[in-house]
């Protein structure tokens, strides 16, 4: 069972795996709370646009996906904010427009190659020491910056306006959370993949929902069971040679559905 | 006279959206330890005059003073405790126990590092035990009935040590006990420790002995300084458009 971390790249891929499944977790819990569930998805493909430029202009894809993401997001909540369009509307026009310029760009640049399906599909396998570094300093970064505001977000989460009328800065507080789940989402599409970060963001945190029990135990069951599909998820694409994030999206499927069963009324 | 502290001081407020009047030219005071009703038909710009005094709507003319200030410049909110409409229809898959809900109201006031002080919960532990909800409070809040649902959102209101409470048909969806109590609670509040209330309501014949000013709005604001012998029920059928009757509640003291 341990010889799979006899290797060096599969030590790196677990510790990657384990900072992407806590921050994945807790950002996705805000979102859930705040009926976000497909600002993932949305931010992940802005992401990918960001990584498509940054492969067709040479330039380390991961610094742009994070500045697309954060632009994308800023958006998504201006638009949200300003002019009360539908919040799910806003992220399907966004989601398909970005795909949309992300494969006209690379096709364009004729950069349509393996680095740009490394990022559509993750490539955890491949995660090298450099990556772990920005990972795990950026990932610490947004952790500190969701546990400190955790209590606005919440209350925001709940009623916005009664956040706002108690003097909390709640316009500036909805940008910082997209902001922090743009970043965290453009530090993991490399590892788990665009597709597939928004699964590991908002299906955990759904999961954990089905207890019916307080904020702080949803907080810490979606993070257990986020965690616990990542390990499983990786063990189990070492030992059946799976695609590692499409085995761990198919992990939390399967804690979901046990979840539902096991809390139907 | 006996207020003398204004903490609203609204001016010649206006809200004309796409062109229709919601309100037009309202000027009203309202006074520290007043308990004020304000009525008036649905769509009558009641709930937008609210929203315009805790800054969530901008008028379009005139301007709002909270004690003294432009509500720009107006930091502590802490002040104010607020219930919104149908505050008591909760989201039942929403993950909050009482006590969650309750510390929201402090969350605005927490320390540095994001804790909660002793003092801190002590005044949550305070708020809970004024509405009786202390038993409650690790209880789903969805899984409550809507009187206890209502009791939480006014403990909310009242952990930051409110000077006013603002309340906003806070009783839809709650059955006519839950109301009575909450009608004496409401007296309690501004009798005892002198909150300031202004409540939006429908009930202003149960109310009518509690309230020292009542409000009328129908885009305009009409006050009445003698609350049980103003509205007559000319007044308001007018105010309403509807044939309408003042029901008294006779209260029986033994």
């Amino acid at each position: 069972m341990l010889e799979m971390f006899e290797y060096d790249f599969m030590q790196r891929a677990f510790l990657a795996g384990i900072i992407i499944a806590v921050l994945a977790s807790i950002s996705g819990t805000f979102v859930v709370l705040k009926r976000y569930s497909l600002i993932g998805e949305t931010l992940a493909h802005s992401a990918l646009l960001g990584v498509a430029i940054g492969l067709v202009a040479e330039y380390n894809p991961l610094w742009s996906a994070v500045v697309f993401a954060v632009i994308s997001a800023w958006l998504i909540e201006y638009l949200r904010s300003r002019f009360a369009l539908y919040s799910d509307a806003v992220l399907a026009i966004l989601l398909s427009g970005s795909l949309a310029i992300a494969i006209i760009i690379v096709s364009l640049g004729g950069a349509f190659n393996n680095s740009l399906f490394s990022y559509l599909f993750g490539s955890i396998l491949s995660v090298s020491s450099n990556d772990i570094v920005v990972i795990g300093v950026f990932g610490a970064i947004s952790l500190a910056t969701l546990l400190f505001f955790s209590k606005e977000f919440y209350f925001i989460a709940y009623d916005e306006e009664v956040a706002k009328t108690s003097g909390i800065k709640v316009n500036f507080l909805n940008f910082l959370l997209v902001s922090v789940v743009a970043i965290i989402i453009a530090l993991s599409i490399r590892v788990v993949g665009s597709l597939l970060i928004g699964a590991l963001m908002i299906i955990p945190t759904i999961a954990a929902l089905q207890f019916r029990v307080g904020f702080l135990k949803t907080v810490l069951i979606s993070l257990m069971f986020s965690l616990l599909s990542v390990l499983l998820g990786m063990t189990l694409s070492f030992y059946f040679s799976l695609p590692s994030g499409a085995t761990i999206v198919l992990c939390i499927i399967v804690i979901f559905i046990i979840s539902l069963v096991a809390n139907r009324r | 006279m006996k207020f003398v502290v204004p903490i609203f001081d609204i001016k010649n407020l206006s809200f004309v959206v796409k062109g229709q009047t919601i309100l037009s030219n309202i000027s009203l005071e309202i006074f520290c330890s007043e308990y004020i009703a304000i009525i008036g038909p649905n769509g009558g710009g009641k709930t937008t005059l609210i929203r315009m005094l805790l800054g969530l709507e901008k008028p379009t003319g005139g301007e709002v003073r909270i004690y003294g200030k432009k509500l720009s410049n107006f930091k502590e909110w802490h002040k104010i405790g607020y219930v919104p409409q149908r505050a008591a229809q909760i989201d039942s898959s929403f993950p909050a126990t009482v006590l969650d809900i309750v510390k929201m109201g402090i969350t605005s006031q927490r320390g540095i590092f994001g804790t909660f002080s002793k003092l801190d919960m002590q005044l949550v532990n305070d708020a809970m035990l004024k509405m009786d909800i202390l038993e409650l409070k690790d209880k789903m809040v969805g899984t409550l009935s809507g009187g206890q649902r209502q009791r939480v959102m006014i403990a909310r209101a009242l952990a930051s040590k409110p000077e006013i409470l603002i309340l906003d048909e806070p009783n839809t969806g709650v059955d006519v006990a839950s109301q009575k109590n909450f009608y004496a609670l409401l007296r309690e509040l501004n009798k005892k420790e002198g909150i300031t209330i202004v409540f939006i309501t429908h009930d202003i014949g149960v109310i009518a002995d509690d309230i020292a000013r009542l409000f009328t709005i129908n885009q305009k604001a009409t006050v009445c300084n003698n609350p049980k012998q103003a509205l007559s029920c000319e007044e308001m059928s007018e105010l309403y458009g509807i044939d309408a009757h003042l029901l008294h509640v006779h209260k029986h003291e033994h």
